[in-house]
């Protein structure tokens, strides 16, 4: 393969990328990540509220790759608690000291429809309506299908500083790369 | 019935409930791969621990919690429900919910968890550099 990794590099630092994953996750990857992106927000002084709502983002979105990638490895016969889910996850900077977190996994095309609803019930929502929605939803069971407290996509939106950015892209008649994008100011 | 204890690790908690003091103590990180799994086992006790409870026992539940992930919050919510009902039933049960003083959005989380409730005493204890 004619693969140039210090082109690689500097594509990474031209795009002020600090961090980035691709490939299948596991939980102890998140475990790692956090750790090592906690320290970077540190050195650079982002602040305890910003540190803490880049911090919440990339949890909740590498979380939702963890549980609801279409794309697995190895064998999908294998026990739930052994698969690994395929995604990728950005995080940079951006403007005067802000930040992107940027996830990406495969999706079922079907299931497109439902995950945009979902999405743009809370993009355009006030800070204090995502609040009383996540408040009202805490005390509900959860959705058929979710495998968490299907919070995850409003607290995206609450630590948000603008309205979710996200996109599907077409891979072949039964799979679709769902990408999120999410812009913490500080 | 006996203590509960967990270890810390890197996403989920130290548990220390304590049959003595009757201090129950929740610190740490809260995002576990499976936290209703996780917090199965500590859901359990509390219902075990709240039957046996007298009403003359004062009871403290700690929270002192640096982060928290969506389906944590689920659950916390899910113990200050069971509290609240006991408290209503009679037992003497409070919370201390610890959070920096820099850390809004810890402090945030404690507000809207208290306006949640309504009998049970939860008070948010915010705390300056040491």
């Amino acid at each position: 393969m004619n693969f140039d990794l210090y082109d690689f590099y500097q594509e990474v630092k031209a795009k002020k990328i600090l961090y980035f994953y691709s490939g299948p996750i596991a939980h102890s990857s998140i475990e790692a990540a956090s750790y090592t992106l906690r320290k970077h927000l540190e050195f650079e002084e982002a602040g305890i509220s910003t540190t803490q709502a880049v911090f919440s983002i990339f949890i909740e979105q590498a979380q939702n790759i963890l549980n609801y990638s279409a794309e697995k490895l190895g064998n999908q016969a294998d026990a739930q608690e052994n698969e690994l889910r395929i995604g990728i996850v950005v995080i940079g900077n951006v403007g005067d000291g802000g930040y992107f977190i940027y996830c990406g996994n495969r999706i079922h095309t079907n299931d497109i429809a439902q995950l945009k609803s979902k999405i743009e019930s809370v993009r355009n929502l006030s800070k204090d309506k995502l609040k009383s929605l996540y408040r009202e939803k805490r005390r509900k069971e959860p959705e058929p299908g979710s495998k968490g407290a299907g919070l995850g996509l409003i607290e995206i939106a609450k630590k948000s500083s603008r309205p979710l950015e996200y996109n599907f892209s077409p891979i072949n008649e039964s799979f679709s790369f769902f990408s999120i994008r999410v812009v913490v100011e500080r | 019935m006996n203590n509960l204890l967990i270890e810390k690790t890197l996403s989920t908690p130290t548990i220390q409930f304590d049959l003595v003091s009757n201090v129950l103590k929740i610190s740490g990180e809260s995002f576990p791969e499976n936290t209703a799994k996780f917090y199965s086992p500590v859901l359990e006790w509390l219902k075990e621990y709240i039957e046996q409870l007298d009403s003359a026992t004062e009871v403290t539940m700690e929270f002192d919690i640096i982060y928290f992930n969506s389906s944590t919050s689920k659950i916390f919510m899910t113990i200050f429900d069971m509290l609240e009902a006991a408290v209503e039933n009679g037992k003497k049960i409070c919370v201390n919910w610890r959070c920096d003083e820099k850390n809004e959005t810890a402090i945030e989380c404690g507000e809207d968890f208290k306006e949640d409730l309504s009998v049970l005493p939860f008070n948010l204890i915010i705390e300056g550099d040491q």
